[in-house]
């Protein structure tokens, strides 16, 4: 019985905290002490945060921070559990596909007063990243950590064997008629079972045994790894404005020819039928030597270059129709949850975050490219010093050829009418002309 | 008279070899997998992709075991493929015995106490609520999974024991179920002449009902126990604080950290093969005379 | 059902007289005993099966998402359930699903269980074939997706060597039901055989005796008379099992998450999703009581057209 009392006062304390707090408030009243919960999914980046965590007690000796690491696939589970239960982390790392639909709900605390009071510069920050973060409502919901583009793995024994040099992967060339010398160099990395290249007479398409180009996955609404990089140079954008667009663009005859063209390789033999990519990971095929290239994010080098036998190069993505590349360019921020007892506490370790003490520090460990420009070049420098040139991803920012991760609500609902319909194109079940009746369905969303 | 028998030999010669070949193909399709298992939680990550037509382990390593009991460091785990998060596994262990036990004996005894009042107490309605009972078994998980977290929130149970086992505690619709067909299939005669003396429900329920019930009881319960072990949804949603946690949301440490990543997979099969083991060693210890011995005597 | 014939007839003449008198005592007595036995499992199924139940047919007439409020939107949900070619699929899908996993299932526990009981005496082969049993169902899955990857399953590596063309067990469409299929075949086959071997324990060896001595063969013996009495356990596991089977999530969540296209895409899942996913809440609750409703027939039916209740041993 007194559990019950007991249980009762504290879910009417917890239910007042909550009301207080929803209104995503920015106060930062109060003194900055106490002990807060920060989460993040990506392990590899757990040892560097420790890092962080450990300087910043050393700095504010009356705040702790615990971390802790969850996988990707019980995140954001967990997370709105959380949300719902009254006791969500007090800060923890956001996605940009995610954090429309928290803000929404009035899940996040705006930042911009305690940026305005504590003077943090928004211009250290690469290119855009800031901007990302900003909701529909104007207000800061989220504070740059690091940022991520799009390049190509390659097998090197591979590209060695058929001749062709990483000077020549690094300058491919690409448009949707033809495939430019991107598809030649896919057809020539492809061999069959008795050892036919795929531009070669006598191909068996139906015998391949190592592929030129690995499949991942059909890409859904974002093919952010997929074909992104690819449309990004045709001049089509996902939507009518990012962020915050409301019209989608999957009807344009310059994305539908795009994937009509990548799906298409399939059919040539040169890369594999999606129906066998569900299973284990694109990067394991990779790593067993059933694939030579992989266009995938930055956040895998270190995946990439850890298989035991493959000497892994890295090429920056071909150039378009319009003469140049393109990436799209993702970047994750650190959040407040707007039902934190410690908001103080929750915004300076934000501001630690990204600042470039903690950021010098991630970049050492080279594990991903953290937001602000002097510590992106650190971490460059960290990759290279463990033997991986990482400079086809940091062209594309230096070139300033990358296009922003598309921002919209409605996201989860985009990507399940997106999914099913990419998957039935890429298949070969559907024509890609089908994609402009799921774009009605998908605007329809957003009337 | 002797050629009859020697024909009846023969048939029955056809019939067990092929029986046995049958048996063979079963074991070996149940005890391949785990033997895989075994393998890959032997393997070294990074070797796992190259060497997939291998039965041997890629790269022998006992890496991923020490993953499992939290022996290595941050650094070491993550080079070896796995996430650097903590893994407190005694601490896991103990919390996945405790909940299963206590939900397990619970579960079981408050349902043979409605299953003995389904079967053998004679009231207004019991039919009905009895089909009621069973049409809870229809209602989808899912369904009454969040409301039910809502209410435990109310209840200020949330991330806490008691919280985490309340739904399991009180009834099984299975278990209600399995035991009114066993109590039905009961002979009434010890029980009448106990009613004869004098002797009133709980009395016979206690004395008589319950011990010769004790081979499908023990069923149930070892059933019941591998259910609970195995629990993975509801502990998620309301088991997550460290101290209650339970193995198989622990386990969840080894699945993809990231986006496109692959799970630690010789850190799983390492971890699934511990977790396992408590109930291999209860299996042994009880199974044995839970499989030879169960004895409807007529299911009515 | 009753107990006032088995009275020994030696009793003295006012025994009847008592006993209608006590006959009527009795049953008052009974009641309150029962409520005193009934009432923990009462509690727990009104507070965590009716109340939710009922909460949750309240929410399907609204809209929710969880981090809001929920409002009222009356039978909009159900409309548009019925126009979503996504639901129709969804029930296409799992009803295909049903039909293998219990078709399969049943078959080969019945075979497991007569091997049991028959042939293979030894509790290690007993065990043994328990042993997928005792593994979360997330984990099997997760084994069997490792095992039969296109590329670097072990699985597709034998059929390759073997020479045969490698088989896309999860990617497929035609492949993916039956895979998943299979999986949880594998994992409950053994659990089942031992529901269908304590039945079959519990068929009297006299009867069989005198089958044999009249001559019957053995698979003359097992339509005629293992089946029949077997019925009511028969009838038990696979109203359990249907049951079950329809609510697939966990192998599918793990594996396919609903593809390819929209082959797996169970009802259970497609709940799941809308609920998690999309946090579409009231149209999944819409969604779980038409499952609800669904469940109920089938297992009514079921029961009506097995005559579970009965033995034929009386």
């Amino acid at each position: 019985m007194k559990r019950t009392l007991g249980a009762v006062a504290a879910a009417a304390a917890i239910a007042i905290s909550l009301a207080a707090c929803s209104g995503g408030s920015s106060t930062t009243a109060g003194e900055a002490k106490g002990d807060i919960n920060y989460w993040l999914w990506d392990a590899n980046q757990l040892p560097a945060y420790q890092q962080c965590a450990s300087d910043f007690t050393k700095i504010n000796p009356d705040i702790k921070v615990k971390i802790t690491q969850r996988g990707y696939g019980d995140y954001w589970t967990t997370l709105t559990n959380g949300f719902v239960a009254g006791n969500a982390p007090d800060v923890f790392a956001n996605h940009l596909s995610k954090y429309p639909e928290f803000a929404d709900k009035k899940q996040l605390l705006a930042l911009d007063d305690a940026v305005k009071k504590d003077g943090i510069k928004l211009d250290v920050y690469n290119e855009g990243l800031a901007d990302l973060w900003v909701g529909q409502d104007g207000k800061r919901y989220g504070l740059p950590k690091d940022w991520d583009t799009v390049a190509m793995f390659y097998n090197k024994a591979m590209t060695d064997a058929a001749g062709i040099t990483p000077e020549q992967m690094s300058n491919l060339d690409w448009n949707p008629k033809d495939g430019g010398s991107y598809e030649k160099a896919i057809a020539h990395l492809t061999l069959d079972k008795n050892g036919k290249r795929g531009d070669e007479a006598g191909f068996d398409k139906n015998n391949v045994a190592t592929y030129g180009l690995g499949l991942e996955s059909s890409g859904t609404g974002q093919g952010q790894t997929q074909w992104s990089f690819l449309t990004g140079t045709t001049g089509w954008t996902h939507t009518d404005k990012n962020p915050w667009g409301t019209k989608f663009n999957y009807d344009d005859p310059r994305f539908q020819d795009t994937i009509k063209w990548w799906a298409g390789l399939a059919d040539k033999g040169y890369m594999p039928k999606l129906e066998t990519t569900v299973g284990a990971s694109v990067s394991d095929a990779f790593g067993a030597g059933k694939a030579a290239v992989n266009t995938q994010g930055s956040w895998m080098i270190g995946q990439y270059t850890s298989y035991k036998g493959i000497e892994t190069g890295i090429a920056p993505t071909p150039k378009g129709p319009d003469g140049k590349r393109a990436s799209m360019f993702n970047g994750l921020a650190d959040s407040v949850w707007a039902g934190t007892k410690n908001p103080a506490a929750s915004v300076k370790w934000v501001e630690y975050l990204a600042s470039s003490a903690c950021q010098d520090v991630v970049a050492s460990k080279a594990v991903v490219f953290p937001a602000i420009k002097t510590s992106s070049e650190k971490a460059a420098e960290a990759f290279k010093a463990k033997g991986t040139d990482v400079s086809a991803f940091t062209t594309q920012v230096t070139d300033g050829t990358t296009f922003l991760f598309p921002i919209t609500e409605n996201a989860a609902k985009v990507e399940g009418l997106m999914g099913p319909a990419m998957d039935a194109v890429v298949s070969g079940k559907k024509d890609a002309s089908t994609l402009s009746e799921t774009n009605e369905k998908v605007n329809a969303l957003f009337k | 008279m002797t050629t009859q028998t020697f024909k009846v030999r023969k048939a029955l010669n056809w019939r067990r070899i092929g029986a046995w070949i049958a048996i063979v193909v079963a074991l070996v399709i149940t005890i391949f997998p785990f033997l895989w298992m075994l393998r890959t939680a032997l393997s070294s990550n990074h070797s796992l992709a190259s060497n997939s037509g291998s039965l041997l382990p890629a790269d022998f390593s006992w890496g991923a075991f020490k993953r499992v009991f939290g022996m290595q460091t941050t650094e070491e785990a993550i080079a070896d493929g796995g996430s650097g998060a903590a893994i407190d596994f005694w601490l896991y262990l103990r919390n996945s015995i405790l909940f299963s036990t206590v939900t397990t004996a619970a579960q079981v005894f408050f349902s043979a106490l409605a299953a003995y009042a389904f079967a053998r107490l004679r009231w207004p309605g019991r039919e009905k609520v009895f089909s009621v009972f069973l049409a809870t078994m229809m209602i989808p998980g899912i369904f009454t999974a969040l409301p039910n977290f809502l209410m435990i929130k109310n209840l200020g149970l949330l991330n806490t024991f008691a919280g985490m086992t309340l739904p399991f505690l009180f009834m099984s619709a299975f278990a209600i179920f399995f035991l009114r067909q066993f109590f039905l299939s009961m002979s009434r005669e010890v029980e009448e002449a106990a009613m004869l003396d004098g002797a009133k429900h709980l009395r016979i329920f206690f004395q008589i009902v319950l011990p010769n019930a004790a081979a499908p009881i023990a069923t149930l319960a070892l059933l019941t126990f591998i259910g609970q072990w195995n629990e993975y949804f509801w502990p998620l949603l309301v088991g997550n604080d460290e101290s209650i946690r339970v193995l198989t949301v622990g386990l969840s440490v080894f699945k993809s950290q990231s986006p496109q990543g692959a799970p630690d997979w010789s850190g799983l099969m390492a971890a699934t093969i511990v977790a396992a083991v408590p109930i291999l060693i209860l299996f042994l210890a009880f199974g044995k005379k839970v499989v030879n011995s169960i004895g409807f005597s007529g299911i009515k | 059902m009753t107990t006032i014939s088995k009275h020994p007839p030696t009793a003295p003449p006012k025994m009847p007289q008592r006993s209608s008198h006590g006959h009527r005592k009795v049953k008052l007595r009974d009641t309150k005993i029962a409520l005193l036995f009934i009432l923990p499992a009462m509690i727990g199924l009104v507070a965590f099966s009716l109340v939710p139940t009922i909460r949750g047919i309240y929410l399907s007439f609204t809209e929710y998402s969880i981090l809001g409020e929920p409002t009222w939107v009356g039978v909009d949900n159900y409309t548009a359930i019925f126009k979503d070619e996504l639901f129709w699929n969804a029930m296409g899908v799992t009803l295909q699903y049903v039909a293998l996993n219990i078709v399969f299932q049943t078959v080969i526990a019945l075979g497991l269980a007569l091997l049991m009981h028959r042939v293979a005496k030894s509790t290690f082969i007993r065990g043994a074939l328990l042993l997928p049993f005792l593994v979360a169902n997330v984990i099997v899955a997760l084994l069997w997706f490792w095992m039969l990857d296109y590329q670097i399953g072990i699985v597709n590596e034998i059929i390759s060597w073997m020479g045969l063309p490698r088989i896309a067990f999860f990617g497929s469409e035609q492949w993916a039901i039956p895979t998943i299929a299979f999986v949880n075949v594998w994992r409950h086959m053994g659990y089942t055989a031992l529901l269908i071997f304590a039945g079959l324990q519990a068929i009297p060896h006299h009867v069989y005796e005198v089958a044999s001595l009249d001559g019957a063969s053995p698979s003359r013996t097992f339509w005629s008379i293992t089946m029949p009495l077997l019925r009511p356990v028969l009838a038990l596991v696979l109203v359990v099992t249907v049951i079950g089977s329809f609510q697939v999530f966990d192998t599918v969540a793990v594996t396919t998450g609903g593809g390819p296209v929209n082959a797996t895409r169970v009802i259970q899942m497609y709940i799941y999703q809308k609920a998690f996913g999309e946090s579409d809440f009231g149209y999944a609750s819409a969604l779980s009581v038409i499952l609800f409703v669904i469940l109920a027939l089938v297992a009514f039916l079921q029961m009506k057209f097995l005559k579970g209740n009965e033995s034929d041993l009386d």
